[in-house]
């Protein structure tokens, strides 16, 4: 799991231009959205995108997203649960 | 003052304004469902010219048809129809163009992306050429608002006196680029769209070209067919908000709105033409931005339902047709609005509505927070027994 | 229109008011002068110059004069470049349309940037020419205070070509009655 955490913080670092930061920024269990990173409406479509791209979910509705992009380790669990890649 | 003196709109539901207009008061539609179209792995709901229909039309027209695209060739359709109804002079030098396109021809990126017809100018360039005219041609690109851009865009170089005649020709084609970039928003919806209804479920993408031929007619000797649209105002503001989201509070368009109360009669308003693309955002912040504006009873209206969003010549086709409804006197029906679904009131109909007035608002709102209004008054005036033409002195 | 203040940026140098105050990269111009707003990584380029040019021009007017400042900005090449690079992503064998990417394929979104980033809630607008007219750009620019009365206008040419050719050319001026200093 710590494994997959880690490797994610590096994919939305990369997808999301989060230029000077590293994968200790991120806390893994911080909200994404609004108060932590401060993410978008933007940044959470970009985020479906990586989690089709890199793990082959596909998520249709953008509502379900709110819940699973709420932090890193909310992403983590769904990812573990639902990937086909 | 400036007076719209000629138009014309090319879509799937007709050739010229009057056909299209018609269309409309008909209830038509020509959203529909395209499977496997330019080849994209999911299915869009969206109205679409018959691309062998606009070449057939061309060839009749043109000298040589490989030249131009099929974007440009749509353009030169509906300008050339505009033009001849008004006998303009396009070739002379106190013409100018204003073409108003978010992405021109951008399909030929997934061919040739380092042609020089990818530029949105060079192909505004073709354009005026093709009328023989010599001055830069202006392309305004703003997203969603740029056909009402281009309109204030004409409308200030005419007043600065340069120019006596402004060709503003407005249009988009889709492509897969478009249509993808519009899924990936998860903006689109899988039916023909609703805009301002409880049911909502996005927008859908139309093709179309607009033409409105400007012309600076000075402040006295106002000639016509008895009467003509006069334009009375104008306004731009950004929300300085999101690049994409809109507006929660609806700044940018209820600015845009105050701007405009302020030069025209509110007693004189037909209603109000809003963008309602029927996305949720999007008509939520309209109902919110006429609700700031004490407009919330004036009867409002949507086109996206017959047309679907047709990006760059939304503001022009928008505008034209809401010319022709005050014209007949009456306030289209918004197809594809039932039930109230915005917070505060949009005086919206699924019904056709009469209505005596001369005055109409057209806003718009689009990516980058632009917010852009336009409004036109018509006005009557004597006949003259011979319209003079353009490039006379 | 009585200019305020103007700026030029290119990959040689920066030149703000006939001073050189800078050479080096957009990026390396952002950390110089800016620094404290990570969204300027989000942008593409074309965006990044474009804000960066706003940021020289604008860091001396007050809130209150910035809020009704109008936005007319011009290029050549639009958004040709991302257009291109979102192009790679809706490609058969790798389509994944990136809708970060996607947004950026309007010219005009610069001018939004430079509006989120400054409060301006005035006008903005983005033309395309496919030469440098001069004298149509002083006419357009000119032109917004026939129908408006913005406290400043912010104008001039911004293009983004590739890493090695780009341009800001860009200005802050009045109409003829205002002042601002």
């Amino acid at each position: 799991m710590n494994e997959l955490i880690d490797k994610l913080k590096t994919q939305i670092i990369e997808a999301l231009n989060l230029e000077d930061m590293t994968i200790s920024d991120i806390d893994t269990e911080a909200p994404l959205f609004g108060s932590g990173l401060g993410l978008d409406s933007i940044d959470a479509l970009e985020l479906i995108v990586l989690l089709e791209r890199e793990y082959g979910i596909k998520l249709t509705n953008p509502a379900e997203g709110k819940e699973i992009f709420r932090s890193v380790a909310t992403i983590a669990d769904y990812v573990s649960k639902n990937r086909t890649k | 003052m400036i007076a719209c003196i000629a138009d014309n709109i090319i879509s799937p539901m007709g050739l010229t304004t009057e056909e299209n207009f018609s269309s409309v008061s008909k209830g038509m539609s020509m959203l529909r469902n395209h499977e496997d179209t330019f080849g994209l792995p999911e299915a869009f709901c969206a109205s679409m010219l018959d691309r062998e229909l606009i070449s057939g039309l061309f060839a009749d027209h043109a000298l040589s048809d490989n030249e131009y695209t099929f974007f440009e060739k749509l353009c030169i359709l509906s300008a050339t129809d505009a033009i001849s109804s008004c006998a303009l002079q396009a070739e002379c030098e106190d013409v100018i163009f204003v073409i108003s396109t978010t992405k021109g021809n951008v399909d030929m990126l997934e061919t040739e992306p380092d042609c020089p017809g990818c530029r949105l100018a060079f192909s505004a360039e073709k354009i005026a050429r093709y009328f023989g005219n010599t001055n830069t041609p202006v392309v305004t690109s703003n997203a969603c608002v740029s056909g009402v851009c281009a309109q204030i865009a004409a409308i200030r170089l005419l007043l600065g006196g340069k120019y006596r005649y402004a060709v503003v020709i407005g249009c988009d084609v889709l492509s897969r680029f478009i249509i993808s970039g519009f899924q990936s928003f998860k903006a689109l919806s899988p039916e023909p769209c609703r805009p301002f209804d409880k049911e909502r479920k996005g927008l859908n993408l139309g093709e179309a070209a607009g033409t409105m031929i400007l012309e600076n007619i000075g402040g006295t000797n106002v000639y016509g067919n008895g009467s003509l649209w006069e334009f009375a105002a104008c306004s731009n503001h950004n929300d300085a908000n999101h690049i994409s989201g809109p507006s929660r509070t609806g700044e940018g368009a209820f600015r845009v709105l105050k701007d405009i109360l302020e030069k025209i009669d509110r007693d004189d308003i037909a209603f109000v033409n809003l963008h309602g693309t029927a996305t949720p955002y999007n008509d939520e912040m309209e109902s919110i931005a006429l609700h700031r504006s004490g407009l919330e009873d004036l009867p409002a209206n949507g086109f996206k339902g017959y047309f679907g969003h047709t990006l760059g010549a939304a503001g022009i086709i928008e505008t034209i047709l809401s010319m022709k409804a005050v014209e007949t006197g009456v306030i289209p029906a918004t197809k594809g609005y039932g039930t109230k679904g915005t917070t505060y009131g949009i005086s919206a109909s699924s019904a056709t509505r009469e209505t005596d007035r001369n005055t109409f608002i057209k806003i718009l709102s689009g990516f980058g927070g632009s917010n852009a209004g336009i409004a036109y008054r018509r006005r009557n005036v004597p006949p003259c027994a011979t319209p003079r033409k353009g490039g006379e002195a | 229109m009585n200019t305020v203040s103007q700026v030029r940026i290119t990959r040689e140098e920066t030149i703000l008011d006939g001073k050189c105050i800078f050479t080096g990269s957009i990026t390396e111009l952002y950390r110089e002068f800016a620094g404290d707003y990570p969204k300027f990584f989000k942008m593409d380029s074309l965006c990044r110059l474009g804000f960066m040019a706003a940021e020289l021009l604008l860091k001396n007017i007050p809130a209150p004069i910035r809020e009704n400042a109008a936005i007319a900005l011009f290029n050549r090449n639009g958004s040709l470049i991302t257009d291109r690079n979102y192009q790679k992503t809706v490609s058969d064998d790798n389509y994944f349309p990136s809708p970060a990417l996607f947004v950026y394929t309007l010219a005009n979104i610069v001018t939004g940037e430079i509006a989120i980033r400054n409060k301006i809630y005035g006008e903005s607008s983005f033309y395309i020419l496919d030469e440098y007219d001069a004298a149509l750009i002083e006419d357009i620019a000119a032109s917004v205070f026939i129908t408006s009365s913005p406290s400043l206008l912010l104008t001039g040419w911004v293009d983004y070509n590739d890493e090695t050719d780009y341009l800001a050319d860009m200005k802050l001026v009045t109409d003829n009655k205002t002042k601002i200093r």
